[in-house]
């Protein structure tokens, strides 16, 4: 496998007048997890949607493992598994019988279905139908799917969302395992802690465009603000930029005098990085 | 195409109908009634006609351009205008030199060889003697006056003898009498009247080709078109179509599995009917023609329609629209526009096979149906794989 497991280059896709992706130029490493993040129509999803072939690039190429996704979309396909943002089973179906399906298209054995329905922990409700799932289990379900024919690339579209801490974290450790044994993951989510806490490189993208391309320890160095925050023994709140001389002197010379009562650094705050790079909120 | 991806595939179709047991249900419902059909009064002859009485169309067919007929064509009175279409005798439609005539229409033929007596023929529907009374009596009507004007454009001064266009015997008598003063300035008159002839319609055989044509439609059309929209508006088909299934073998699953099913079916129904025709080369190629045009159809709503209740409306639409397209042409006359219905040449092919009674023009429907199917499914394809999996 090449050492860039997707390559995007000038990709531009457009709908009508409207450019929903504008000359991203992105690469992405072989065995990471990336996240891909951005507000709402920024353009991740749709950059989604032309690495799983769901629609052409305007202009600009994507290649996924060396293929070209607009013209080698049949090499393409089977290396990749797929968790959309909604379930997509068949809900008459039980759990085994929906992946047993998908074996069957991707060509493994039947007994995949079950170590991957172990992997998720649905074996319990494996001979349920879909129909009797709870939010978080399909959701598990999918990611069990994506991952049934052990494919080097995994696009997950917020693959925690709707799942209890103990079933997010368990989703974080699948994930870890596959980038662990080679696989690249790329996930898109609105949820900072998740991009933080799972993620090796973030890719930020606002109007179409790359913004911000580094490691989550690397924004936050960039990003952090460098102020303290103190609530002084008579309740007045002040805050010192320790950038400056003036702020460092002003903080030690309260804290000396013991006029202290409280003393905060600022961590790092993603969605107030996220307002400083792309100028919108999170919705 | 890959022989484990389709097998999957078809495999899934069939589990789903086993999961949703509704169209189980239904057919088993379907062949239920056509095993009581032919269990009960199985030898039970052909006893009514499925027709309301009268005739809505009239042709007046003729074998030369004569003052008679000049003048029929200029006094056809608003009532029935629209309803007497004149024809000469050689552009009738016929079938090993017999004229054949649509359900509900009748005619009157004019034929005067060399200047002759006027033979007149009045064809009926069969076992409606009456049905063409409207049209008969204003044949009589302006016969009468045609030939009372050619008496007096040749010196005849006939005062009308007493006249009843409603009455044959009346006709001929007022005729004779008219000739009497005229003399051989109006020609003879002779009328004779029949039944158009004809099988009647058998409504177990009606009722039997009426299951079987639904059952393919139920098949083709409308659990096609309502499954495929369901898998597309669930994420299914795009699922299905991100794995290592192409756009090919998606389609080519479900245009194998739904003819199959509504072919199965309908012969089912079918055999339970009259199990012979089973055995007839015939029944399977009107099966395998009708199965094609109502799977081109139901391909296309569901390529076209984005949500199971909008292939579900399109379905029972384009029924609906097709049946009242068929209806508005029959009643109205027009010939050529049902010819491109493939639910025109369907039922007419499956009601020859069901009954046995396949005439040759029953091979040309059968080929207009296959053309059809043709159509439908080239359409349907480049729909599909245009736009049809996508969500």
């Amino acid at each position: 496998m090449p050492s860039h497991a997707i390559r995007i280059a000038g990709l531009r896709v457009v709908f009508g007048s409207f450019p929903a992706v504008d000359g991203l130029d992105l690469d992405i490493r072989a065995g990471e997890l990336f996240g891909l993040i951005g507000p709402n129509g920024a353009g991740k999803s749709t950059t989604l949607r032309v690495l799983t072939g769901q629609r052409r690039p305007t202009a600009g190429a994507v290649t996924v493992c060396g293929y070209d996704v607009a013209r080698e979309w049949a090499a393409v396909r089977p290396l990749f598994g797929y968790v959309p943002d909604r379930d997509n089973h068949f809900a008459e179906f039980t759990g085994r019988k929906n992946l047993r399906f998908f074996a069957r298209l991707y060509g493994v054995p039947p007994r995949r279905a079950d170590e991957v329905l172990d992997l998720v922990e649905l074996d319990g409700a494996a001979d349920v139908a879909v129909a009797g799932y709870s939010l978080g289990m399909r959701k598990k379900l999918l990611l069990a799917r994506a991952v049934l024919h052990d494919p080097p690339v995994l696009y997950l579209d917020e693959p925690t969302a709707n799942l209890d801490p103990r079933s997010a974290a368990l989703v974080r450790r699948i994930l870890r395992d596959r980038v662990n044994a080679g696989a690249t993951v790329v996930l898109t989510t609105h949820d900072m802690d998740e991009v933080d806490a799972a993620c090796d490189r973030v890719g930020v993208v606002c109007r179409g465009k790359l913004v911000a391309l580094d490691s989550p320890a690397a924004l936050k160095q960039a990003h952090t603000e460098r102020v303290v925050d103190v609530v002084r023994a008579d309740g007045r709140r002040e805050a010192f930029a320790v950038d400056t001389d003036r702020g460092r002197r002003g903080l030690a010379e309260l804290v000396a005098a013991g006029r202290a009562a409280s003393v905060h650094t600022r961590e790092f705050d993603f969605r107030a990085t996220f307002l400083r790079l792309t100028g919108q909120a999170f919705e | 195409m890959r022989p484990h991806i389709l097998a999957a595939l078809l495999r899934k179709e069939w589990d789903r109908h086993l999961a949703n047991r509704g169209g189980v249900a239904l057919g088993l419902l379907l062949v239920a009634a056509a095993v009581l059909m032919g269990a009960f009064a199985p030898d039970e002859a052909a006893g009514s006609v499925g027709r309301v009485g009268g005739a809505h169309h009239c042709f007046v067919e003729y074998d030369a351009e004569t003052p008679l007929v000049a003048h029929l064509a200029r006094n056809v009175p608003p009532e029935l205008a629209g309803q007497v279409v004149f024809r000469r005798l050689a552009d009738a439609d016929a079938v090993d030199g017999l004229i054949v005539y649509d359900p509900g229409v009748g005619s009157i033929q004019l034929r005067q060889p060399a200047g002759g007596a006027v033979r007149v023929s009045v064809w009926y529907p069969d076992g409606d003697p009456a049905a063409l009374a409207r049209f008969e009596g204003w044949f009589w009507r302006e016969s009468r006056r045609a030939f009372g004007e050619q008496a007096r454009r040749d010196g005849a001064s006939a005062p009308d003898p007493a006249f009843g266009p409603d009455d044959s015997w009346l006709v001929l008598e007022a005729h004779g009498r008219l000739r009497d003063r005229a003399g051989s300035a109006v020609p003879e008159l002779v009328v004779d009247r029949k039944g158009l002839g004809g099988a009647v319609l058998d409504v177990r055989a009606a009722v039997a080709t009426g299951m079987v044509a639904f059952a393919l439609y139920f098949a083709c059309v409308y659990l096609l078109a309502t499954l495929t929209c369901e898998e597309r508006e669930r994420g299914l088909l795009l699922a299905q179509a991100l794995s290592p299934a192409s756009t090919t073998e998606i389609i080519a699953a479900k245009a194998l599995f739904y003819p199959a099913l509504g072919i199965g079916l309908a012969a089912v129904v079918a055999g339970a009917y009259r199990p012979d025709v089973l055995a007839e080369p015939f029944f399977w190629l009107s099966l395998a023609a009708v199965g094609g045009g109502f799977l081109g159809v139901g391909l296309t709503v569901a390529a076209l329609a984005r949500t199971q209740r909008a292939a579900f409306l399109g379905a029972m639409g384009y029924l609906l629209a097709v049946s009242l397209v068929l209806l508005g042409c029959t009643t109205g006359g027009v010939r050529w526009v049902p010819a491109l219905a493939v639910e025109y040449h369907g039922p007419r092919v499956l009601h020859a096979a069901l009954t046995g009674s396949v005439a040759e023009d029953h091979w040309g429907h059968l080929l207009a149906a296959a053309g059809l199917a043709a159509g439908w499914l080239a359409l349907a394809g480049w729909l599909f794989r245009r736009v049809g999996w996508q969500a």
